[in-house]
């Protein structure tokens, strides 16, 4: 009878090592490639050519084009090799089947009166819409730095230009996930939710 | 909700801390050690990609007449201004591992085989522009001097020079592997947009290939020496740090 008197302690979050691994080398190539990327954008921006904005120099990692490049291109592999072990992770232990936001979750935000469920749906919708995202940053990366190999990339995007566009485009998206998907998690879980899924 | 808030402050503060971070690493004396490590680690790898992906025989996409870019073609030089070069006196001279070395003036280079595409020309710098080449493909040249069957890299000498504060004059040089040579639209161009190559584009003659990035399209060619292996000066920007391969 006392045992029930005592008041619960919310327990403390518990990640997989595997989802722990993923967040800290994503983030940390994330943050690389986009440094890297504002170097070799400010060499010729992709809006208004030589003349058009610079972005400044404590926001650039590299020190030069070249250099910029040789950050790119190493995190590029950190980056797309980390994105193809986390699907085949979350394919061999079948998370895929119900990680990801489905027809349920935009039912929910449409009928469901329940605060707890809506916040829930849209958390799984924008931890899903990173996924094709991050893969059309890598798909349009690989179009600029393949143009000949991989000419059907560029022609999908319908030239060059219009691919040098969508893949300067993915760092903002990106970034906006980063905070709203950021924000949600402290919203439900607080500052220990956040910080289970890197220590 | 004010715990909300000041955590996502802090959460803040350490990602931008993080960042800060990164791009301490990407100065000075740090960051020239740091980019180095992470060239040597990935250059290999992204080579063999490269060489993995790329194939002689497959065509790089070709453009139609009205879809010239004229305006958007920039001109890089490491001098301030193009050399120039007397057509009636230039002479192009092909040596090195190869039976029967020559030294052809433009008449007789235009008397060869010719070429014309229009590719899309891709500068390391990001910009791009689909552009007219003309000329003598490269591997007729080479199938005109015989190459030893050793010869397996392509040395390249421009007649364009780079000054340093005492006015000394250093060569422009690029280097190239014999795959990439031997592709059907890597060409000796005189000739842009359908109108003789300008001096600033590297007239009477460049290296022009829809395969390579810009900076490996070395222009006023004087000299072709067929090598058995790399030199120690691999090209002029290369030798600043770009990656030699340079494949698109």
């Amino acid at each position: 009878m006392t045992a029930q008197a005592t008041p619960r302690k919310p327990a403390i979050p518990k990640q997989a090592l595997a989802a722990k691994a993923f967040h800290w080398v994503n983030l940390v190539a994330l943050f690389a490639m986009m440094g890297s990327g504002l170097q070799i954008y400010n060499a010729n921006p992709v809006f208004g050519g030589r003349a058009g904005y610079h972005f400044p120099d404590f926001l650039l990692l590299g020190g030069w084009l070249a250099g910029g490049r040789h950050w790119h291109f190493f995190f590029m592999w950190v980056f797309g090799l980390n994105l193809l072990w986390y699907g085949l992770y979350v394919f061999f232990t079948r998370r895929w089947k119900n990680r990801y936001a489905g027809k349920n979750d935009l039912e929910a935000l449409q009928k469901s009166t329940n605060p707890r469920r809506r916040n829930y749906a849209v958390h799984r919708l924008v931890y899903t819409a990173f996924i094709p995202v991050l893969l059309l940053a890598l798909l349009t990366g690989l179009g600029m730095w393949k143009p000949v190999q991989f000419g059907w990339i560029v022609a999908m995007f319908g030239g060059w230009q219009a691919l040098r566009t969508v893949h300067f485009l993915t760092i903002p998206t990106v970034l906006g996930l980063m905070a709203v998907h950021s924000l949600l998690a402290l919203n439900v879980g607080q500052w220990k939710l956040v910080r289970s899924m890197f220590t | 909700m004010s715990d909300f808030l000041r955590i996502g402050r802090r959460k803040l503060v350490s990602l931008g801390g993080m960042s800060l971070l990164l791009a301490a690493c990407g100065r000075g004396s740090v960051q020239t050690q740091i980019e180095q490590k992470l060239f040597e680690l990935s250059d290999p790898l992204n080579r063999s990609f490269e060489q993995l992906l790329f194939s002689s025989q497959r065509l790089a996409p070709e453009f139609q007449r009205q879809e010239i870019e004229p305006e958007a073609l920039l001109v890089n030089t490491a001098e301030d201004f193009p050399p120039q070069i007397d057509p009636g006196t230039y002479r192009l001279t092909v040596g090195g591992l190869v039976k029967k070395p020559v030294s052809l003036s433009l008449e007789e280079i235009r008397k060869l085989p010719y070429r014309s595409e229009i590719i899309r020309h891709v500068c390391v710098e990001g910009w791009a522009a689909i552009v007219q080449w003309g000329g003598l493909p490269l591997v007729e040249l080479l199938k005109f001097v015989q190459p030893k069957p050793e010869a397996r890299y392509v040395f390249f000498r421009s007649a364009e020079g780079f000054r340093n504060s005492q006015g000394e004059l250093y060569g422009f040089y690029e280097t190239w592997d014999l795959a990439s040579c031997v592709h059907p639209q890597t060409v000796m161009a005189y000739e842009k947009n359908f109108k003789p190559l300008p001096a600033s584009n590297g007239a009477p003659m460049r290296l022009a290939s829809p395969i390579k990035l810009g900076y490996k399209q070395i222009k006023w060619v004087t000299e072709i020496m067929l090598l058995a292996a790399l030199p120690e000066q691999l090209g002029y920007w290369v030798d600043f740090g770009y990656e030699w391969y340079g494949g698109i």
